[in-house]
């Protein structure tokens, strides 16, 4: 526990989000693997997230099928492949707009909207850290435990978002998102290069 | 037993009889509000259904409630909470606000959605359609939703179930906040069906109490926000207090008035009392009798029986002004009872007409104004007499009386008179431009324009379905009516592309006809084919094995299902929908279709032309005016014979044509004149003006007889003249007053009345023989 409370006064959470602010626009490459009891293999999924702006967030897949998402202030625009693009209004699910508030504040840096609709904790130190959200609405809590980030310094290298029936879909970006993944692809694997296990590979 | 112990025996036992028939009614008699007891019987194909629709129409029921007050969170939270009170409700067939309500379809009835579904009408369920499905379910696994459609793609990779949602949501879908309805303005929003129907007030009465009762326990410590209630049923509540309120307030008004009128014409509290008994005795039998004859009374023949009985008054007040030194009471009565006899006779006889209508409610109305006047004119005669103190001061008397009497004699009484007031009224009468007939009763009580206002606002927020127009789709039974409804309803869905209508609703919305049913039972593949397919679909996905067991089950249940009948759906809440829309008439079946933002009911004659009328748009408003111009035409008629009965009754009592002709000429040519100043003032004449013409009519008829008697006695004269004006005047109190009222059907009632009153008493007197006794004095 102690090296625990010599580091706590180190990783400050607030510090640690306003260290995720970028320039705009800001974008990453990530590569997504989908662990879901659904599935009898994870899945991958590659391609570019963006971040556009307070409440605009981009997400483009290019394998394995296209699709582009844009969430524009509650408004969601889904484009598949060929066909006409979707709109959605994150109204009619209102814990969703809380969800996607929570993760376009956590990368604008805004950490007073984080928590409005989270409760942050963070662990770890500044070479490894990791923030945890967990939803204060509890019709989102019904389908969402939390969404943890982990990074070093001021840079994340993985978003994971736990859904509250143990799937869990997590996002290698920047640095990891072009690595190679663990094989077997477990989740534990992946949690673990998360924590910088690939880096120490 | 000293006299005045015989009077007051008399007056117990008077008061006693009154106690024990009032509570003999109070105890039989049932109040109706429906307005359909009042009408007549329908005859087109049309008002039959008005008949039996008005206010049950689907979009008549819907009540539009809106909340505000709060942040939108707040909003929505009280929004989920009160629907759900309202939900529990049993006054509420339906509630929603918006929310997505996964339960519509209830567990038992989950494998019918194979049924209802029209996703695999084009392409059937396939290993295409299912490998481009399950893919696009990898796809919303990764999106935002994912977690809302996990719980759902075991037993519905296809999402048949949200498909349904989604063709059963309105069609013109309100915004939507924090995931209920809410208006552009930002009060959440919620719509409720009431099972009353919309024009029973006091049944909405109760479902309004209700909705009020709900939203205080659901807002809970939100104290300040607030609730909207808009739609028909809530107007009809409003609208009937207020007439309500406003003729209380009045009639308070007019009573004040009329105890000093009576004080000051009699100097006797006593008097004052006793008058009023046989006007009471009247109201108490004709109710008694309608308890009686009818059991239930309608609150309309109630409102318009006691106007009539108005005139009930004049009795007492005649005895009363013709009371004379030297003669008790009852001689005094002896000596109007012709002339009183007369004019209670003629008014019986000619409400005999009314009876003989077949109205229900006419022949109500019948019923209760006869015996009513009856009662009140023999009590007047046998009983008040009796009960009279012995001391009274002499009408004659009365200061100013004969002076008022000899400038009313020496007024020029023109032959020509007569003929120019006909004249001008004829002229009067034609440059009128407005129409003669007021054909839309919901006119007389209009619903404040601001309130109008707000339910037009709320409507089209919440694109609620329209009260005027339904379409109906006509079939020998309920599949029939399905059927037709699947078959037109491409072309309805032209007409919404065109412009001619915002959107409209068919039953086959709801539910497809079993024919629809089989076919597509007959296109789903068997578990074996299914299973191939899925394989082979899901071969390239990371979809486990055998994860959609679930959904290889509900498709083999929905191959043998028997299909769905309304009868079968209706236990649940989508199922109460389409029962609201297939009603069984004779031995046919109707489709109630409702309409959203009726822009051109001309486009949907095409479509009456081709399906012989089985597919019609019915417009509810035009319906209603028929029938109220039918209703009409029997009140007239009845008017007519009452006429003639009046007429003959005025004639055998007098036996001399002269003097019939002096009572009949004044009070035909008051009421045309009152027609003519109506009619130029731009009134267009309603049921209402026709009530009250006829109590105006008896009034006149009163003044004629007893100003048409010449006597030799400047007392007596004086006295009639006394009696006559205390009859005026408290007529005036109580009509003048109405007459300023802000709700159009007491201003019909007291304008009319008034000006009835006045004509009636100018013309009695100018019209009257010549040749009476001038006052000396």
């Amino acid at each position: 526990m102690l090296p625990y409370l010599a580091n706590a006064a180190d990783i400050d959470a607030a510090a640690l989000i306003g260290g995720l602010k970028r320039e705009l626009p800001a974008r990453t490459a990530y590569t997504e693997v989908r662990f879901s009891h659904m599935y009898d293999h994870a899945l991958i999924a590659r391609g570019e997230l963006e971040y556009l702006g307070p409440g605009q967030l981009g997400k483009r897949v290019d394998s394995p099928y296209q699709e582009t998402t844009t969430i524009v202030d509650g408004e969601v625009t889904l484009q598949r492949g060929k066909r006409k693009p979707r709109q959605i209004s994150l109204e009619r699910v209102p814990e969703l707009e809380g969800f996607l508030r929570g993760f376009s504040a956590l990368l604008g840096g805004d950490v007073a909207a984080v928590q409005r609709d989270f409760e942050l904790t963070s662990s770890g130190d500044t070479s490894q850290w990791r923030l945890r959200l967990a939803p204060r609405d509890p019709r989102l809590k019904k389908r969402i435990d939390a969404i943890e980030v982990d990074g070093s310094a001021d840079s994340a290298r993985c978003f994971s978002i736990l859904d509250a029936d143990d799937d869990a879909s997590i996002m290698l970006v920047e640095g990891l998102a072009t690595a190679t993944l663990p094989e077997p692809l477990t989740r534990r694997k992946v949690e673990s290069a998360c924590r910088g296990g690939v880096a120490a590979q | 037993m000293t006299a005045a112990m015989r009077r007051l025996v008399l007056l117990v036992g008077w008061i006693g009889v009154l106690a024990v028939v009032t509570a003999y009614t109070v105890h039989t008699l049932k109040l109706s509000t429906d307005l359909r007891s009042f009408m007549p019987p329908a005859q087109t194909a049309d008002q039959k259904l008005l008949m039996e629709q008005i206010g049950e129409g689907p979009g008549s029921r819907l009540l539009l409630l809106a909340i505000s007050g709060a942040d939108e969170a707040r909003l929505a939270e009280i929004s989920r909470s009160f629907v759900a009170a309202l939900r529990a409700d049993p006054h509420f067939s339906q509630a929603i606000n918006g929310e997505f309500d996964a339960g519509m379809l209830d567990e038992r009835l989950l494998p019918y959605r194979y049924l209802l579904s029209s996703s695999f009408d084009e392409a059937p369920l396939d290993e295409s359609v299912l490998a481009d499905e399950l893919s696009q379910r990898v796809e919303d696994l990764g999106s935002p939703a994912a977690t809302l459609l996990k719980p759902l793609l075991p037993r519905d990779p296809t999402l048949e179930i949200m498909k349904l949602a989604e063709r059963w949501s309105p069609p013109k879908a309100p915004l939507v906040r924090d995931g209920v309805w809410f208006s552009p303005e930002g009060e959440a929003l919620l719509l409720v069906q009431t099972r009353a129907a919309g024009f029973d007030p006091a049944a909405q009465g109760e479902a309004i109490d209700a909705i009020h009762a709900a939203f205080d326990a659901s807002r809970g410590a939100q104290a300040d926000a607030s609730l909207v209630i808009s739609g028909p049923g809530y107007f009809t509540v409003l609208v009937n207090a207020s007439t309500r309120g406003e003729s209380e307030w009045l009639g308070r008004i007019s009573t004040v008035g009329f105890i000093v009128l009576l004080l000051l014409a009699y100097r006797s509290v006593a008097v004052l009392g006793l008058a009023a008994l046989p006007i009471a005795s009247g109201a108490l039998a004709g109710v008694a009798a309608i308890a009686a004859v009818f059991g239930t009374m309608h609150g309309i023949t109630l409102a318009f029986g006691f106007t009539l009985l108005g005139v009930a008054q004049e009795y007492p007040i005649r005895l009363l002004s013709h009371r004379r030194a030297g003669e008790t009471a009852l001689e005094s009565v002896r000596g109007l009872w012709p002339l009183l006899l007369t004019a209670i006779a003629s008014a019986c006889i000619a409400y005999l007409a009314f009876f003989a209508s077949g109205v229900t409610g006419l022949m109500q109305l019948a019923v209760f104004t006869i015996s009513g006047l009856l009662v009140a004119g023999f009590s007047t005669r046998y009983l008040l007499p009796r009960v009279l103190p012995a001391k009274f001061r002499d009408a004659a008397d009365t200061p100013g009386l004969g002076a008022v009497w000899n400038w009313l004699e020496s007024l020029p009484r023109p032959r020509w008179l007569p003929p120019l007031l006909l004249a001008i009224a004829a002229l009067m009468l034609g440059s009128a431009s407005t129409p003669f007939w007021q054909n839309d009763l919901a006119a007389l009580t209009p619903v404040p324009q601001d309130l109008m206002k707000r339910e037009g606002r709320l409507r089209a927020a919440l694109g609620a379905p329209d009260v005027r127009y339904l379409l109906i789709v006509e079939a020998a039974d309920a599949e029939g009516v399905l059927e037709l409804s699947e078959k037109v309803s491409p072309r309805i869905d032209a007409l919404v592309a065109q412009g001619a209508v915002g959107a409209a609703e068919l039953p086959s919305r709801y539910l497809p006809s079993l024919a629809t049913q089989r076919a597509r039972q007959s296109r789903l593949p068997d578990r074996a084919a299914l299973e191939t397919m899925l394989a082979s679909a899901s071969a390239d996905l990371p979809f486990r094995q055998g994860l959609f067991a679930p959904f290889v089950d509900d498709v083999e249940t929905a191959r043998s299902l028997e299909p769905l009948t309304p009868a079968r759906f209706a236990s649940s809440p989508i199922g109460a929908r389409i029962e609201a829309m297939l009603v069984k008439r004779g031995d046919h079946w109707l489709g109630l279709g409702t309409i959203i933002g009726m822009q051109d009911p001309a486009a949907f004659d095409a479509l009456a032309t081709e399906t012989n009328d089985a597919v019609r748009l019915l417009d509810l408003k035009g319906a209603s005016e028929s029938l109220v111009a039918a209703y009409r035409e029997r009140i007239l008629r009845a008017f007519g014979i009452a006429i003639v009965l009046l007429v003959a009754t005025v004639f055998i009592a007098f036996r001399d044509l002269h003097r019939a002709w002096h009572v009949l000429a004044p009070m035909t040519l008051a009421t045309i004149l009152v027609l003519a100043v109506l009619r130029f003032g731009g009134t267009s004449l309603s049921l209402f003006h026709l009530v009250a013409l006829t109590l105006a009519a008896g009034l006149g008829l009163h003044y004629a007889l007893f100003f048409e008697r010449t006597t030799p006695d400047a007392a007596e004269a004086r006295r009639t003249l006394h009696a006559t004006l205390v009859c005026v005047i408290s007529a005036l109190l109580v009509f003048a007053l109405l007459a300023w009222s802000s709700l159009p059907v007491l201003r019909a009632i007291g304008l009319t009345v008034s000006l009835g009153v006045g004509f009636h008493f100018c013309l009695s007197i100018l019209m009257a023989r010549k040749g009476r006794a001038r006052d000396a004095g």
